[in-house]
């Protein structure tokens, strides 16, 4: 069997949990990247979860659950991916494309499900409002972390007990009668990601921050150029340069993230500070107005 | 009409705290959304208030288990406000009490939303995939520190909300402006840094003028490196902007044409 019976278990009780924490207490735990971090601790390739968990968290950066719409369920994607990638040895760009997405796709309905099913546990509550049963309440209402467990759980369980084989007869495939096909997956797992961005810029005043969008793209384009190629470049002296012992590291992507908050400091010292400057003359104004005014 | 004199001591709001922490959400439904939930959480301080069995109690169940639906991180403001008025006024307040719920939620669900729902996840959920994508989780745990900062604020938000009341929504929303407008700069200055960094996949096209191999990658190159990224994006964001097309219908849609691009060898990894 290409996933144990024990890991099987683990990664059906993570994928009950990890909804009941993104509703609530918010850990980090819940997200993509979190669930590629512990599906891959728990089937032994830390790196094959990251990988995939870290794609799966860029292709839905702007997705949230706003409003009580269902979301693409990239926590059940990335586990199952992660759990087929690392136990019948799948390449995990293709696992992204080949399992993850279509799965987070699925697993919208189950979102749905859940939902629904808790409205059966309100009516319930409603009944035991009138009998001022307290502990009726409360008890219908916990009952519904069952609903949003079981919606992760259930399909987790089924799709690692029963998938394996299948799985395993894609792979084959993917590399052998269709290996376009196999190729084009992993290019699309590593396009992916610009949804994620394209849906953020959607969602952020991207008309306002034009100029900084410009400045971050560019100066990251620029700088991972040049560390890209001084990292090939030193590859190649230390091959032939013997005692030729510097290490160069990629580019530090928190490096680049601090100069944005030096930008965003810069923007919110001069949002609070004009408008009292602005107070004294007219007080009634409001403070969209003020920033127009200072531009 | 019986005024109650109980009043909420810190026992109370650990109690909301802890009731909202770990299970704001849990019997979120299509019909009233977190209504239920929004009544779980003060049931034992309504019980409190009104005293058990007593007509009161039931009116005010049933208005706290009406339609409700805001940002699960800022849910206890509305709750510490509307907890001061109870506190005050008792059954009178009913009809302004379920007033004050409608008119909060909605700004404080946007809000909630935009900062905790996509500003953080956006500056640093791109951080934690960035250096999880070459194999070290160091990101991830420090998004999970700023998650267990933002737990701190969500603790403390019902007491100061319960304390300052309807005044703290005027003073909240200039300071939340300033940092809003703030972090979107940021969020927009990162979304440039990652398209640039976190798309790797480069044209493989290479047409031939005569008997010149024409290299389009390294033509493309000497332009601005990373332009084919930056192209991608700019596609998938017209492409949201159509009608009909969901974010999940993009990612299919994206899916299909990265596949077809590859196998008629225009682009690849």
């Amino acid at each position: 069997m290409a996933v144990a019976w024990w890991q099987i278990i683990l990664l059906t009780l993570y994928a009950g949990y990890q909804i009941l924490d993104e509703l609530q207490v918010y850990t980090g735990l819940a997200q993509p990247v979190f669930a590629g971090l512990v599906a891959g601790l728990i089937m032994g390739d830390v790196t094959t979860g990251l990988i995939i968990g870290g794609s799966m968290q860029l292709t839905v950066l702007g997705i949230g659950t706003f409003g009580g719409s269902s979301k693409i369920d990239a926590n059940s994607g990335t586990v199952l991916a992660t759990a087929f990638s690392v136990g019948i040895g799948m390449n995990p760009e293709q696992a992204i494309a080949a399992i993850a997405v279509p799965v987070a796709g699925l697993m919208i309905q189950m979102d749905i499900l859940g939902r629904f099913a808790n409205t059966f546990f309100a009516h319930r509550i409603d009944t035991k409002i009138e009998e001022m049963d307290y502990k009726g309440i409360e008890r219908n209402y916990l009952m519904g972390a069952l609903s949003w467990s079981l919606s992760r759980a259930v399909p987790v369980l089924l799709a690692l007990s029963l998938g394996g084989s299948f799985v395993n007869s894609i792979v084959g495939v993917l590399n052998n009668q269709l290996l376009w096909l196999g190729n084009g997956l992993a290019v699309a797992g590593a396009v992916l990601p610009a949804v994620g961005f394209a849906i953020l810029l959607r969602y952020l005043p991207v008309k306002k921050h034009l100029p900084y969008l410009i400045l971050g793209f560019v100066i990251t384009a620029l700088l991972t150029t040049v560390f890209g190629n001084i990292q090939v470049l030193g590859g190649s002296v230390a091959g032939v340069v013997d005692g030729f012992a510097n290490t160069f590291t990629g580019m530090p992507m928190l490096a680049i993230a601090l100069i944005g908050f030096a930008f965003a400091f810069k923007e919110y010292k001069r949002t609070t500070e004009a408008p009292k400057t602005q107070h004294t003359t007219n007080s009634a104004s409001e403070e969209g107005e003020i920033e127009d005014d200072e531009i | 009409m019986t005024k109650s004199n109980y009043k909420l001591t810190k026992k109370d709001f650990n109690q909301i705290n802890r009731r909202s922490l770990f299970g704001f959400q849990l019997g979120w439904n299509y019909e009233r959304m977190q209504g239920s939930g929004y009544l779980y959480t003060i049931l034992p301080q309504l019980r409190k208030l009104y005293g058990d069995g007593t007509p009161e109690l039931k009116a005010m169940m049933k208005t706290h288990a009406q339609f409700f639906n805001t940002s699960n991180f800022l849910n206890t403001i509305v709750t510490g406000i509307d907890m001061a008025i109870e506190e005050e006024e008792g059954i009178d307040a009913q009809e302004s009490i379920a007033g004050i719920k409608v008119g909060l939620m909605g700004p404080f669900a946007a809000i909630g939303d935009s900062i905790f729902g996509a500003l953080l996840p956006t500056i640093f959920g791109a951080l934690a995939a960035n250096m999880a994508v070459s194999g070290n989780p160091i990101g991830a745990f420090i998004w999970m520190i700023v998650n267990f900062a933002v737990m701190f604020f969500r603790w403390k938000q019902l007491e100061i909300a319960h304390k300052e009341g309807v005044s703290l929504v005027t003073t909240m929303q200039s300071r939340l402006t300033a940092i809003t407008d703030a972090a979107t700069l940021l969020g927009v200055f990162m979304v440039g840094a990652l398209v640039a960094t976190m798309i790797n996949v480069r044209l493989s096209w290479t047409p031939m003028i005569g008997d010149l191999v024409v290299d389009v990658q390294n033509n493309v190159d000497m332009i601005m490196p990373r332009l084919l990224p930056a192209v991608i994006v700019g596609a998938v964001y017209w492409l949201l902007g159509k009608k009909n097309i969901t974010s999940t219908k993009a990612i299919f849609i994206v899916l299909i044409v990265s596949i077809a691009l590859s196998a008629l060898g225009v682009i690849s990894k």
